[in-house]
């Protein structure tokens, strides 16, 4: 459904991604780890047209996505969950969400959708008429995440949903991620640095480093992998 | 002096209201869209000449007769200005505006100050040359008219100038109709949204710099439909945007930024404020009299009167 082929991206003369390659078929929950500065917020902005490739190609379902505007991107079926949440804070928190169904789709499927996302994260219910600026982080990230699923999407792309919020509402977040793919069959595109949780819920996981892939495979293969065990997981080699 | 209050009020608030609505333009540009647009005095200016073109020029007044003619005057500047301003838009701001400038660390400011500033020049003298100094006005028969109500408890009489009362009124209608625009409809939405913020607005899927073309289109051609209904009471030159981008700035800041009920109001109290103060001061302090009530509600509500904290407490 998604195909990055050898993305490259600089800024200035920073490279940020160096031949990046990565798919997501349908339905498939994806997940990209790496520390700080890997490139993993770049290679967001760049599928969503935020940030321009220096070389490399952006497949969606087989036509290249840079020959359409950031804006029309959406309208495509790819929802972005952005780093930081960026809800609009002087908007409500229904009008974030008629927002997020702003796509032809989102707004055919409105009134399902809203439904659904009140079943998923009931305080949105709660809180509709409330300016989004008020809410806490947790509940910030519970109206981004409703947002992207307003649009009706096919790809759920979720830049590091668990940043600055306390474990036990980022578990909560990781929960409904893996209710949303499970039940609704999304296929899901997730950025994070709690890289245990994040791999444990995926069916298939990248490693980014320096704007490179230095590790890919199905979610059994990376657990066991040594570096990601010590540099990731904070776990000992077994064999000292 | 009973009699002097009560007209003094009555005009304070026929005033505020095409005063409100003039707010309501800079509002959506400045309250909004966050774009410090020092030509919006000028858009004023505008609207006023074109009324006065549409009525007096092109003989509107032989067609639709003396009453309806400076209000079609007055709406056709609506269009005109819309088409200018997203012009203006498209071609300057757009590069010191919006998505453009959202990653920048002024966010845009300095380079919007010295565009906007220098289109208001350029419009200034542009109007000098093409409408000269001359003062004008739109004449109607309903200037020299007023309803008079009363008398009411001994010879007391209150005077209402027909021609701001139908402008009033007019006002209050286009006021209402663009504040159900920008709450209730999508499109509406979308330029908050966009305003707020334009990177996650992408993501949204909507056309930011779409958004903010019809936002200051919008704004223009507000402040123009003012400026030429305000043109059926008063005599204007091209240097009148000048006395009325402060009292738009103040009504705006007053009301809270970003609430277009609230730049209505903003825009009514200083309208109020400035024709009730001409009962104890001269003509030449009434602005200043705008200016302490302005600094005192700023003082005690910093956020303005309808302005709401989008911030968790």
């Amino acid at each position: 459904m998604l195909e990055v082929r050898s993305l490259s991206v600089a800024y200035g003369g920073l490279r940020a991604l160096q031949g990046v390659s990565l798919n997501v078929a349908a339905g498939q929950f994806v997940t990209v780890v790496g520390p700080n500065g890997a490139g993993k917020t770049t290679l967001f902005k760049t599928i969503c047209g935020i940030v321009l490739p220096a070389d490399g190609r952006v497949e969606w379902e087989g036509s290249s996505l840079f020959a359409k505007p950031a804006a029309a991107r959406a309208h495509l079926g790819i929802a972005h969950i952005p780093e930081g949440r960026q809800v609009f804070r002087t908007l409500t928190v229904r009008e974030n969400l008629e927002m997020g169904a702003y796509p032809e789709a989102g707004r055919a499927q409105w009134v399902h959708t809203l439904e659904r996302i009140h079943t998923l994260f009931p305080i949105l219910a709660e809180r509709a008429e409330q300016l989004a600026g008020t809410l806490s982080g947790g509940e910030q990230q519970m109206l981004a995440i409703g947002r992207g699923l307003a649009s009706a999407p096919r790809l759920l792309m979720l830049d590091e949903p668990s940043m600055g919020l306390a474990p036990a509402v980022a578990e909560t977040i990781f929960e409904r991620i893996a209710q949303i793919h499970k039940e609704d069959g999304l296929a899901i595109l997730l950025v994070e640095q709690r890289v245990a949780e994040a791999l444990e819920l995926s069916d298939y996981g990248y490693v980014l480093e320096t704007g490179r892939v230095v590790l890919e495979g199905p979610y059994q293969s990376l657990l066991a992998d040594d570096r990601v065990r010590r540099s990731y997981l904070g776990l000992g080699d077994e064999n000292e | 002096m009973v009699e002097n209050i009560l007209n003094a009020v009555a005009a304070g608030l026929i005033i505020g209201c095409l005063y409100g609505l003039m707010c309501i333009g800079l509002g959506l540009i400045f309250g909004i869209m966050k774009i410090v647009n020092f030509a919006q005095g000028e858009l004023l200016m505008l609207g006023m000449y074109i009324s006065f073109y549409v009525v007096a020029g092109f003989a509107a007044i032989g067609v639709l007769g003396p009453y309806v003619a400076p209000f079609v005057g007055a709406l056709v500047a609506g269009p005109v200005l819309f088409g200018g301003g997203a012009l203006l838009h498209r071609f300057l701001l757009t590069h010191v505006s919006g998505l453009s400038t959202a990653a920048r660390l002024d966010q845009g400011g300095f380079g919007q100050l010295i565009v906007t500033l220098g289109v208001s020049l350029i419009l200034q003298n542009g109007g000098l040359i093409v409408f000269g100094s001359t003062p004008e006005s739109v004449r109607t028969p309903l200037s020299a008219k007023a309803f008079i109500i009363g008398p009411f408890g001994g010879d007391t009489m209150l005077f209402l100038n027909q021609a701001r009362i139908f402008a009033c009124v007019v006002a209050i209608v286009i006021a209402v109709a663009l504040w159900l625009v920008m709450e209730r409809t999508r499109l509406g939405k979308s330029l908050r949204a966009a305003a707020d913020n334009p990177v996650a607005a992408t993501y949204m899927g909507i056309d930011v710099e779409r958004a903010y073309r019809i936002a200051f289109g919008l704004g223009a051609a507000i402040t123009a439909v003012a400026g030429g209904l305000m043109a059926t009471y008063l005599s204007f030159t091209p240097f009148v945007g000048l006395d009325y981008v402060i009292i738009m700035y103040s009504g705006v800041v007053l009301g809270g930024m970003g609430s277009i009920l609230g730049a209505f109001w903003g825009g009514l109290l200083v309208g109020f404020v400035q024709q009730v103060s001409a009962l104890v001061l001269s003509p030449q302090l009434q602005n200043a009299a705008i200016f302490v009530v302005f600094l005192l509600i700023v003082g005690l509500r910093p956020e303005g009167l309808f302005g709401r904290s989008a911030e968790r407490a």
